[in-house]
């Protein structure tokens, strides 16, 4: 972490003590300011009610130890969204977002070009239940049967999507079908041989859906290294859920595959059953991207379908208007099954 | 008296539309209303009885929008004849050798008063013949900006952001403040940018006078040898058009690309402002900031207030919007300036460059420089009180002026091309 200039600190703590506790995570005075009104105003939302002064100092306290602002405040906006935040499921993050966005613009426009009534979507590792949600909120005025199912193998996540589905319900953020088109089930993504924990396709078997339209997931791709070294914020690493971080070693498994890779492996293989028309996954950075992406292409190298593969965003117009950076940080890759009946690939 | 005006009453709502004609002939003792002014009134007032007569028949929404509208023109200018009259026949009386000595002197007493009436009689008219603003029925986002001044401009912006707050709440206009940004390396009460958008409709219309360089001129906190600084403010009226555009006129439907306020999504650049380097699991970042670029006329808009990213991108859209929108609409203004210019010989807009009122804390005043009224209880003003107000209206008063004195001269260089 670069070191603050003196000058910058002398300035912030003129302006106020609590800003200069959370200059310590926050590293600009822009973003400190801003957190410090969204605490301010959380506090303040009812009302100054008593004590409210020493409940805001001993948030911003907890900030500045890196406790993420969205376990304090117990929220983050997604999209349109509320999405309620607790300890133990990781927090949505706004690459997540512009990817969720994506995936429901590249599969309103097949719904379009197909004219189907119906469709179904799977997220992979749900965990607070965002992008299962957010997708629900902005495909349903579009078609008439949707099914979304999120898979998770955290009960705690799993309570806190189903939350969240109907905190958002009640906001009126979602619509009333909502309810009952999206559903939360407890699955290993990772493991198919018998366990206490069901596989994916058994649930879906459960579920009667034998296929998906679309399939999401932003599953751990944090190598064990990336952790450790500091390629990993101190307040990732210390408060959110390494599990929902970094991917399980597979012992006995000989494979050249890396650690971080194993569910990409793993839900390309299982999308081989499920035939979904697009496939979103969410990729720490370019290399692991195209290492996905290299995953798809052994995975299908004897079928004869055909399919499209890009890493999303790539052009200068949707790295801008997504606030990506030019080389570095997360990408996507997005896989279409080109069907010349179904789906025209879009230009 | 008044059994003379009961007659002219029942005699022109019998006659009906046609009066007008012979009546424009009629000469006047009025020296307020120029003869190019009742032309017009007459012609309007000639337009909303035809639409009376249409909406008797069918009911056409556009039609019953623009008669409502013209409602107060012809109303107005029926009361200005029956005034009128009534002076005619007191003066025919009085120039009469056979009216006896008290008659007489009554209708002397009859025809002061009636002059008097019909001098407010033609103010009503002259104001009910300016044409509505394009934006007067919309909500509006008002912009503060700190000018020439440095530190003390910025401290008297974050005081001039509370004064509108304060007068927005008074009035139950719920404003809210969509954009509060300070410079960095300067306090939070030292404004760098602020917006308040008033959702009340008309709100445009009503905090349209403040659209201007305010100017204070005061010892500032930040002075440690008393001398007194003077600084400016400057605050832009922008219309604020609804999120869905179809809901509004065809001439605001700003979705609409042949409406004149429609912006071509194409030629805006958007851009999330991220710290770079990695993302996604590895790092949870909470900025939320948006910028847009309308690249034809460079126009950017950013907005970080709120922590949600789409919140951001629809408050950065409509601001964008308005502040096209109020370019587009001072450019069309501007035109009918240059043509006015010529007839008219000078300049009696104040366009958003110029000063427009002083705050002066030494003399405890505010003095605003288009209507020139002053107002001593300047904490009053500056707490968004009456005295704001009273100065509000009394610029109001000096707009609708020029804009009949604009309308004469229109009139006029129209009946002169015939």
């Amino acid at each position: 972490m670069p070191r603050l200039p003196p000058s910058l600190l002398t300035t912030v703590a003129r302006e106020s003590p609590l800003l200069s506790l959370l200059l310590k995570e926050c590293r600009t005075l822009e973003s400190a300011r801003n957190e410090l009104r969204w605490l301010r105003e959380r506090v303040l939302r009812d009302g100054p009610a008593p004590g409210w002064a020493t409940r805001l100092r001993s948030m911003c306290r907890a900030r500045s130890r890196g406790l993420p602002l969205q376990y304090i405040l117990g929220d983050q906006p997604f999209g349109d969204l509320d999405i309620l935040c607790r300890r133990g499921v990781l927090i949505p993050r706004p690459e997540t977002e512009a990817y969720t966005f994506q995936a429901a613009k590249l599969i309103r426009r097949a719904i379009e070009t197909s004219g189907t009534k119906s469709l179904s979507v799977l997220d992979l590792c749900t965990g607070t239940g965002c992008i299962a949600l957010l997708l629900h909120a902005l495909l349903a005025p579009h078609i008439e049967q949707l099914r979304v199912i999120g898979i998770d193998i955290s009960p705690a996540a799993l309570q806190l999507a189903r939350r969240n589905l109907t905190h958002n319900l009640e906001r009126g953020s979602l619509t009333d079908r909502a309810s009952a088109d999206v559903q939360f089930h407890l699955a290993d993504v990772l493991r198919d041989d018998k366990h206490d924990i069901p596989t994916v396709e058994a649930v879906l078997f459960d579920q009667g859906l034998p296929a998906c339209d679309l399939l999401v997931s932003n599953p751990p791709y944090v190598s064990p290294s990336d952790f450790r070294d500091g390629t990993t914020a101190r307040s990732v690493r210390h408060f959110e859920p390494k599990l929902a971080l970094v991917p399980p070693s597979l012992h006995g498994q000989v494979s050249d595959l890396g650690q971080e890779d194993v569910f990409y492996s793993r839900i390309i293989t299982l999308s081989r059953k499920l035939r979904p028309r697009i496939t979103v996954l969410e990729c720490g950075d370019l290399m692991q991207a195209r290492r996905a992406a290299a995953i798809h292409e052994s995975v299908t190298a004897e079928v004869s379908e055909d399919f499209s593969v890009e890493v999303w965003p790539s052009g200068q117009r949707d790295l801008e208007e997504n606030g990506f950076h030019a080389h570095d940080g997360s990408r996507c890759v997005i896989i279409q099954r080109r069907d010349k009946d179904l789906c025209r690939q879009p230009d | 008296m008044l059994s003379i005006c009961a007659r002219c009453l029942l005699r022109s709502t019998r006659l009906g539309p046609r009066l007008p004609r012979q009546r424009a002939a009629l000469h006047t003792d009025d020296p307020g209303l120029s003869p190019a002014l009742l032309t017009r009134a007459r012609f309007l007032a000639a337009e909303h009885a035809q639409l009376s007569d249409r909406l008797g028949e069918t009911f056409d929404a556009k039609a019953a929008k623009r008669a409502g509208e013209l409602g107060p023109v012809a109303s107005v200018l029926r009361e200005w004849d029956t005034a009128n009259e009534s002076i005619t026949e007191l003066k025919s009386l009085l120039n009469d050798p056979g009216t006896d000595t008290e008659l007489h002197s009554l209708a002397i007493e009859d025809l002061e008063s009636s002059k008097a009436s019909l001098l407010t009689i033609s103010d009503r008219l002259k104001q009910s013949l300016i044409p509505r603003h394009p934006f007067a029925d919309l909500p509006c986002l008002l912009e503060i900006r700190p000018g020439a001044g440095g530190d003390e401009a910025g401290l008297f912006a974050f005081e001039m952001l509370r004064m509108y707050m304060a007068l927005c709440s008074r009035r139950g206009l719920r404003p809210t403040i969509i954009k509060q940004d300070s410079d960095s390396g300067t306090g939070e009460d030292r404004l760098a940018e602020g917006v308040i958008e008033v959702e009340t409709e008309g709100a445009y219309d009503l905090l349209r006078t403040e659209m201007g360089v305010h100017r204070v001129q005061r010892v500032p906190a930040t002075e440690a040898k008393g001398r007194t600084h003077t600084s400016a403010v400057s605050v832009l009226v922008l219309p604020s058009f609804p999120e869905d555009g179809s809901s509004m006129d065809s001439a605001l439907n700003f979705e609409d690309p042949n409406s004149d306020y429609y912006i071509d999504p194409q030629e805006v650049r958007t851009e999330k402002m991220r710290a770079s380097g990695a993302g996604g699991q590895h790092v949870n970042k909470t900025e939320s900031a948006i910028r847009l670029t309308h690249i034809p006329t460079g126009t950017v808009v950013s907005m970080q207030d709120s922590r949600s990213q789409q919140a951001n991108r629809k408050k950065a859209w409509q601001v964008l919007r308005a502040k096209i929108a109020e370019a587009r609409q001072e450019a069309r203004e501007q035109e009918i300036m240059v043509l006015r210019r010529g007839a008219m010989g000078g300049v009696a807009k104040m366009g958003r460059g110029d000063k427009i009122r002083t705050y002066n804390f030494n003399q405890a005043r505010c003095t605003d420089h288009r209507s020139g009224i002053t107002v001593h209880n300047l904490d009053n003003v500056m707490d968004g009180g009456d005295g704001l107000e009273t100065v509000m209206d009394s610029v109001r008063t000096w707009l609708n002026d020029r804009e009949v004195e604009a309308m004469v001269v229109e009139e006029q260089t129209k009946q002169q091309q015939k």
